[in-house]
């Protein structure tokens, strides 16, 4: 009972996510670039949720994201599927209760991300490579992730704690190590 | 960790500052009237009451001589004032329907040639590096992919994806959007692609060795590629790039559609 509220709460966060990037952070930006709030969401979920939170979190909300934004299915999807497997392996070997060690996990999420994706639109679409352009962004990019992480990590952490509770029960390691 | 709470949520706040102040600053004259009504807010007070201090230091009794009549005189101008606003208000969204209506007027009269079918830009992508649209037609209104998309100053893109009610459009500044094209004046071919730099800038390439571009050129649609219909502006050339080598000399062309401020497109459903 208590992990399908869980489930419906992260659902009403993923739709939050999704009307910030789509209208808040489509003029609150860094000379015109957005955060990628996508990327903090599935690290949360994989970071505290159970095991295959994480995967399936980011594979289905970037499937959506292909469907309403991606001209090709399967780039969000992969990518955010990733982000969500690698926030597993994160939480087994680093601990959560540093806000430099989220802010790192954030700034390595962001970039693999970023790139990954730049990468395949190269190799899918034949776009153009522009290098120093492309890192301009993603360095701006990067920035507003980590700010918005400093903001949000006391709410991350606490909820963030619930839904470990609830999910992994006695099978929390990190927190004592 | 902060080793307290209270440091944790100084150090919270600082941070929401620091990225309102980044973002005030690196959106440039777009928030100066933000700014300018934050820095007046701050200032006006202390500037009232010197103000008033000089007034009555100089002698000035006329502000206390009828205090009643001028609170009476105040609390009917700010009647006036409020049903102004209303009238004003009221104008201000018959004016926006207006240029609306002029806008697809405009647009269905300068390109007279093409069926078309007017549509509202709905959403924008969330990335920072592609730039599609979506629109609000679809399907049932017999929009199809790969048709085109323009607006009062231009070419806007094709569409790439369609749903029963929203279609989505890639844009000529798009980094994977490459459109043949020609210059209005020689009629020389070259190719136009997005570019991550700006929102309104494309590359040409292509360019061939013994054509003259200069700054200013015009740039149309040249018809090849099966995608866009010939003829229609795409933007003016900004700057010429030189190489070391002719082969790889570019220039960089200013699109004619400012998509910042893009609102509504037409499609071209016969072309």
């Amino acid at each position: 009972m208590k992990k399908g509220v869980i489930h419906l709460m992260l659902i009403g966060l993923a739709y939050l996510c999704y009307f910030l990037q789509a209208n808040f952070f489509s003029w609150f930006t860094i000379a015109g670039i957005a955060p990628n709030i996508f990327i903090i969401f599935i690290l949360f979920v994989g970071l505290f949720g159970s095991k295959t939170m994480g995967a399936v979190y980011g594979i289905v909300m970037g499937a959506i994201l292909d469907v309403l934004f991606g001209s090709k299915i399967g780039i969000y999807a992969g990518t955010l599927g990733l982000i969500g497997f690698l926030a597993t392996i994160f939480d087994r070997n680093f601990s959560k209760d540093s806000r430099m060690t989220m802010m790192l996990m954030v700034m390595g999420s962001t970039i693999l991300l970023e790139v990954i994706v730049y990468l395949l639109n190269y190799a899918i679409q034949g776009i153009n490579i522009e290098i120093l352009p492309f890192i301009k962004i993603l360095g701006l990019e990067v920035i507003f992730n980590l700010l918005l992480t400093i903001i949000l990590y006391p709410l991350m952490q606490r909820f963030g704690y619930y839904i470990e509770n609830q999910c992994k029960g006695n099978q929390i390691l990190t927190r004592y190590f | 960790m902060y080793r307290n709470h209270k440091t944790g949520i100084l150090g919270i706040i600082i941070t929401i500052i620091v990225l309102i102040i980044i973002v005030i600053f690196t959106n440039g004259e777009k928030n100066s009237s933000f700014f300018e009504n934050v820095a007046s807010k701050l200032v006006m007070p202390v500037q009232n009451g010197l103000t008033y201090l000089k007034n009555k230091v100089s002698g000035n009794h006329t502000f206390f001589t009828d205090i009643n009549n001028l609170q009476n005189e105040n609390k009917e101008l700010k009647e006036k004032n409020s049903q102004l606003e209303q009238s004003l208000r009221e104008l201000e969204n018959i004016k926006s329907e207006n240029e609306t209506l002029k806008e697809y007027l405009n647009l269905t009269e300068k390109y007279g040639e093409y069926k078309t079918m007017p549509a509202y830009i709905i959403g924008k992508d969330i990335s920072n590096y592609s730039k599609t649209i979506i629109i609000n037609v679809g399907k049932k209104d017999g929009i199809k992919e790969n048709m085109t998309v323009i607006a009062d100053q231009g070419l806007v893109g094709h569409v790439v994806s369609v749903t029963d009610s929203t279609a989505k459009v890639q844009t000529i500044i798009d980094t994977a959007s490459s459109v043949s094209s020609m210059m209005s004046t020689t009629k020389d071919s070259i190719v136009c692609k997005g570019t991550l730099e700006g929102t309104s800038e494309l590359k040409a390439m292509y360019i061939p060795t013994d054509a003259n571009i200069i700054q200013g050129d015009s740039i149309e649609t040249s018809g090849l590629g099966g995608i866009y219909p010939k003829g229609i502006h795409i933007g003016t050339v900004k700057k010429v790039e030189s190489t070391k080598n002719i082969v790889d000399r570019y220039a960089i062309v200013e699109a004619s559609v400012d998509f910042n401020k893009l609102n509504t497109v037409l499609v071209v459903t016969n072309q």
